[in-house]
């Protein structure tokens, strides 16, 4: 268990949407574009890792009848602060991430991993855990929106690529388009990791 | 009964530094954020408005639950701004700065807020949208879509969205025509 070997399994032995399955509702909601993507992924990453290192510090201390509702406590306050600050000093950003940062309070990978890996390992490999997860899991979303993106806009963060004859499957960016993108990935996922 | 009480302890503990932290992030963050939300206005401001030479934030009336913003030039009214609203959009709420001249004719609007559809409803937010409203007042257009009859065409794929800018645009007028007198305060207005 070194940082290294926490820090790829989540990328991809261990994605957090393809293989685990965890926080699949805010993946639904914002993959409808490569940009979107990004901006979920980074937010998420950063509560996640805050989330790990305090719950990883926190571990012997917390009872374990209580420790779901610590958890909670913890990681909704970092959203909120991780809010509160972004909009003060970092505005141009929180105007692109703005309506993302709410959606992490209800994102199961966070309390997921505090549960799971956070309250069981060291702060260090927590961080790394976090991080790990963090870009698997915005490297999933990556692939999503720019199937969507691609197919429902015939565009990439913005720019126009299959030409101005291309038609718009308009069902793509459209809900239907997230279950049937996010499907197909996870098999074809599941498929490669068949082989490996 | 030892067991519960330092559950107790615990959560208490917890959520204290939690309410603490929080309280004090806010207490910090305050300042900036007031800043940035001006600075936003602003912008806003500056995009929909003419050249002024006032500050529209601080010369601003503020009748029912609008407020408008007034720009001046040498003393003279060259603009008014306002923001407005419509909840008929796709989801959520679609908010809309709209400038105007003194007289009700649309100088250019802003789209401040919308979660429409991207990539469909969302295109409300593009230039070419809304170019669509310049020059507009409530006298020389049928403030409706085309699909409604109206004079303002809707977006491929997307219908509501426009529609809710068009009224939200449109109930902003009427009710400036009806405040007007009140607006201006009878100040000297550029013709």
């Amino acid at each position: 268990m070194s940082f290294n070997s926490e820090l790829i399994r989540g990328i991809w032995r261990e994605n957090p949407l393809f293989v685990i399955v965890l926080g699949t509702c805010p993946t639904l909601a914002v993959s409808t574009s490569v940009e979107n993507g990004i901006g979920m992924g980074i937010a998420a990453t950063f509560v996640l890792v805050c989330s790990n290192i305090v719950v990883a510090a926190v571990r012997k201390l917390v009872p374990d009848s209580v420790r779901i509702a610590v958890y909670i406590v913890i990681i909704a306050s970092f959203v909120t602060i991780v809010d509160l600050v972004m909009s003060a000093y970092f505005r141009t950003l929180y105007n692109a991430l703005g309506i993302f940062i709410p959606l992490i309070v209800v994102n199961c990978i966070i309390l997921g991993r505090a549960e799971a890996f956070a309250s069981k390992n060291s702060v260090f490999l927590s961080i790394a855990d976090g991080i790990g997860m963090g870009l698997g899991f915005t490297l999933a979303l990556l692939m999503i929106g720019s199937v969507r993106e691609l197919l429902g806009n015939g565009t990439i963060l913005g720019y126009h690529l299959l030409g101005g004859s291309y038609v718009p499957i308009l069902v793509m960016i459209l809900p239907p388009g997230a279950f049937l993108t996010y499907g197909t990935l996870t098999a074809v996922v599941k498929a490669v990791n068949k082989r490996i | 009964m030892k067991e519960i009480f330092r559950l107790m302890v615990v959560l208490t503990t917890v959520s204290a530094l939690a309410g603490f932290s929080l309280a004090y992030v806010n207490e910090k963050t305050k300042e900036p954020r007031a800043y940035q939300d001006r600075m936003k206005l602003l912008g806003s401001l500056n995009t929909v408005l003419p050249p002024h030479g006032n500050q529209p934030d601080k010369d601003a009336v503020t009748i029912g639950p609008t407020t408008y913003y007034v720009s001046k030039q040498n003393g003279a009214v060259n603009g008014v701004a306002f923001e407005t609203s419509s909840d008929k959009g796709y989801s959520g709420l679609v908010r809309v700065m709209v400038g105007i001249k003194p007289d009700g004719e649309i100088i250019s609007i802003e789209i401040v807020e919308q979660k429409e559809t991207p990539g469909l409803g969302s295109k409300i937010t593009e230039g070419s949208f809304k170019d669509r409203y310049r020059g507009k007042s409530l006298q020389n257009a049928r403030w409706k879509v085309k699909k409604d009859g109206g004079d303002f065409d809707q977006i491929s794929g997307a219908t509501i969205s426009p529609r809710a800018v068009t009224g939200a645009v449109k109930a902003g007028l009427d009710a400036y025509e009806k405040n007007r007198e009140q607006i201006l305060g009878g100040a000297h207005v550029v013709q």
